[in-house]
């Protein structure tokens, strides 16, 4: 017996993405876990997430697709996502390069989800570029900006638009008029709007796009995998403001659409032994040479999304993730070689032992931007108290079961699919 | 940057979402060749019949526009190059304008059959810029037939395009555009009135002689005819002495037709002197286009030498009329 029973699994990164939620998704989703899995749901973000996935020589870097696409799982993306066609159908011709056939036909759409387009992305780096030396961490590629664009703008570009590209055409030429100025005087672009309406036209052809009440019934066919992007510290209301990003991370949604079919959520918070993050913003336990110690084969630094950082394990900020996420079932620990890697080099992986400010991160109230603002700023300049923790992996697991208050439930040392162990005796 | 201007992720996204339903790239040639032969015709944003102009007009966003036509043989054989092309149309614009081979180039596509024999003989687009391009390429009808007498209606495509096409690059700033004629057969023996009639709907009373049409066309044209290796024509001595005798060495041969893409990329950086051989050459190497840099480099061996002369000076007469056009 597993420790999931017949719940659907939320998986939510703890930290600021890269922890291996892709992978986890992956093993849920293969024949080994044997979990019945039905669908993947995906309820956060959009074309910028990027989970990795090894299994033997087959390596795909999900973006949108879900991360159960090489085991044959169906993907469904709901109404939260955010939605970049074009991104798509690269993912898709990559995903046929390693042998998936026709990967639209695992794919449901639904039609409420915005529309990423291209004038979002020309908007996006206009702007990021206009902030010079104080960009956000952006990955430039739109997301931000469609979210924004959305909340001043009840008729944003949705997927179902594709479905009538006389309604997708006024909203596309209504955006161009909006931006103006911000585009054209930049070094970006897009293409015009019959291009892109034609294209989008081709898109809705291609997909199963779907209406309100999909879920229920993908839902009918077995257990469902919803899986998150990013990480919970980069949440919108919940990270530290602005190196956020413009969605919600955190589990709620996904626990709401379980609720509302009427069944039960496995929330399973995912870490790696140490931190890792993306771009701009606080990293209290950063450490450079930790990060020369610990090779990352799969996050190079992108033009807007700046280097890829490394630093030691945080149990304040993970626990400040599970509370932000109203707890976590269980967590999945991933990169337990690391823990041998780091000690070789003789920077052996250390954790918090105190914050001088805070005897844990004060949770604010939610959507209070000037709460997080003052987290970001103490988190900037906290003074640390670091401690040695085990480098012994069994010992590890142990110890963070302890420092979290939650079991490990599943293992990971190293990246492959075959690394990953289902933890059968869970430790109290 | 502004926007219009081409995208090759679209592009490649309009490419992948048709595969993915099954639908071919050709979508109109299927869908008519399902029908009854008698119905075939040109579509219509493609049917030359009464068009005024073809125009290339420079905009805000594209100011210096620069027209290059690309009209292929549909006939037989050389209906895959279309397809060729239309694989590879990133890649033309990755050249043209990413390596700045071109500032503002608008490129038209065309079909060209047999007046004689086809249903749909010629067809002729739209100068574009953008993605459209890919979709009048795709709405080429692709008819494949082919009289098999050795000719192809050539002629009355370099009539179309001698007398139905207008552009800035030549009216604003006395530049010819470029010409690529893809085929591998003759042109027939005279171009007849009866179908310049037909075709394109003028009052033609008197047929007109094949080299002074061409004479007319290069006026404001750099005429190329591109012969791939794809025929049995190949290596026939009279389709090599037809074309070198109307456009010297501006006839070229191609050994592998699948580099037809590189191949005008390169001679339109060639022309614009933006480039020589050797640096188009080691751009097509750099794209990843080796095979096709080997193939360019002896296509343009000749052509690569001295670059043809694209400025003529603004004309002192802008008129196409008819004298220019031996009657018979």
């Amino acid at each position: 017996m597993n420790a999931f029973g017949s719940r659907d699994i939320v998986v939510v990164d703890l930290g600021f993405g890269d922890a291996g939620k892709g992978a986890t998704v992956d093993w849920l989703c293969s024949p080994q876990a044997g979990l019945d899995v039905a669908a993947v749901v995906r309820f956060n973000g959009g074309a910028q997430a990027a989970h990795n996935v090894v299994n033997g020589e087959r390596h795909h870097t999900f973006s949108q697709f879900g991360a159960g696409t090489l085991s044959g799982v169906p993907t469904f993306l709901s109404k939260f996502m955010l939605v970049e066609p074009i991104a798509l159908a690269t993912e898709a011709r990559a995903l046929e390069a390693i042998g998936v056939h026709n990967p639209f036909d695992l794919l449901t759409i639904d039609g409420r989800a915005l529309l990423t387009t291209p004038i979002h992305v020309a908007a996006n780096r206009a702007r990021e570029d206009a902030r010079g030396g104080n960009r956000h961490g952006s990955c430039g590629k739109g997301i931000g900006e469609t979210a924004a664009y959305a909340l001043e703008h009840v008729d944003a570009p949705t997927v179902g638009d594709c479905l009538r590209p006389d309604v997708l055409r006024r909203k596309l030429v209504e955006m161009t008029r909006y931006y103006g100025r911000l585009i054209t005087e930049s070094r970006h672009g897009f293409p015009s709007i019959n291009d892109m309406t034609e294209m989008y036209g081709e898109f809705a052809a291609a997909v199963n796009i779907v209406g309100p009440g999909a879920l229920q019934a993908i839902g009918a066919g077995g257990r469902l995998i919803f899986e998150g992007a990013q990480g919970v510290l980069l949440d919108e209301w919940r990270g530290f403001h602005p190196h956020t990003t413009w969605s919600t991370v955190e589990p709620s949604n996904a626990r709401a659409m379980i609720g509302q079919m009427g069944r039960e959520s496995y929330v399973l918070g995912v870490t790696r032994t140490y931190m890792t993050r993306h771009g701009a913003g606080p990293f209290p336990m950063e450490d450079g040479a930790l990060g020369l110690a610990l090779p990352e084969s799969h996050n190079g630094v992108g033009e807007y999304q700046g280097s890829f950082r490394v630093g030691h394990l945080d149990e304040m900020l993970l626990r400040y993730a599970i509370e932000v996420s109203d707890g976590v079932d269980g967590v999945a620990l991933t990169h337990l070689d690391a823990l041998g890697l780091a000690a070789a080099a003789n920077t052996p992986i250390h954790g918090v032992e105190r914050y001088e400010e805070w005897a844990s991160i004060p949770v604010g109230k939610w959507k209070d931007l000037d709460h997080q603002q003052v987290l970001t700023d103490t988190l900037r300049t906290v003074e640390v108290a670091a401690k040695q923790v085990p480098s012994e992996p069994e010992e590890f697991v142990d110890y963070l079961s302890g420092a979290l208050g939650v079991p490990v439930v599943l293992t990971a040392d190293g990246p492959d699919r075959a690394d990953r162990r289902l933890r059968t005796t869970v430790p109290a | 940057m502004g926007y219009g201007y081409w995208d090759d992720n679209t592009y490649k996204a309009g490419k992948t979402f048709r595969a993915a339903r099954g639908v071919d790239d050709f979508g109109y040639t299927d869908s008519l060749r399902a029908r009854p032969r008698d119905t075939w015709k040109a579509d219509p944003t493609l049917d030359p019949f009464r068009v005024d102009k073809r125009e290339c007009r420079d905009s805000d966003g594209h100011p210096d526009s620069l027209p290059i036509a690309v009209l292929f043989d549909v006939t037989g054989s050389m209906g895959a190059v279309p397809r060729i092309m239309q694989d590879k149309l990133g890649k033309l614009h990755g050249l043209l304008q990413r390596k700045g081979y071109a500032d503002d180039p608008q490129i038209l596509f065309g079909g060209i059959g047999d007046a004689d024999s086809d249903r749909v003989p010629l067809q002729v687009g739209q100068f574009e810029s953008g993605n459209a391009m890919d979709e009048q390429l795709r709405t080429i009808f692709l008819e494949g037939n082919g009289g098999g007498q050795k000719s192809e209606s050539y002629e009355l495509a370099a009539y179309f395009m001698a007398r139905h096409t207008s552009t800035d690059a030549w009216d604003k700033r006395g530049r010819k555009g470029y010409l690529f004629i893809i085929g591998d057969e003759l042109n027939k023996p005279r171009l007849s009135a009866r179908h310049i009639r037909s075709v394109i709907g003028d009052k033609v009373r008197l047929d007109v002689s094949v080299p002074s049409i061409y004479r007319e066309l290069e006026k404001r044209w750099n005429v190329y005819f591109v012969l791939p290796d794809q025929s049995s024509y190949y290596n026939d001595p009279e389709i090599a002495d037809h074309w070198t005798k109307l456009l010297g060495e501006r006839f070229v041969k191609l050994d592998d037709p699948a580099a037809v893409c590189e191949l005008i990329a390169l001679t339109v950086g060639i022309g614009e002197d933006r480039i020589d051989l050797r640096d188009g050459l080691a751009d097509l190497r750099d794209i990843g286009s080796v095979a096709e840099a080997a193939t360019v480099g002896k296509a343009l061996a000749l052509v690569g030498e001295h670059a043809p002369a694209t400025v003529a000076g603004l004309p002192r007469d802008l008129g196409t009329g008819t004298d220019d056009v031996d009657f018979r």
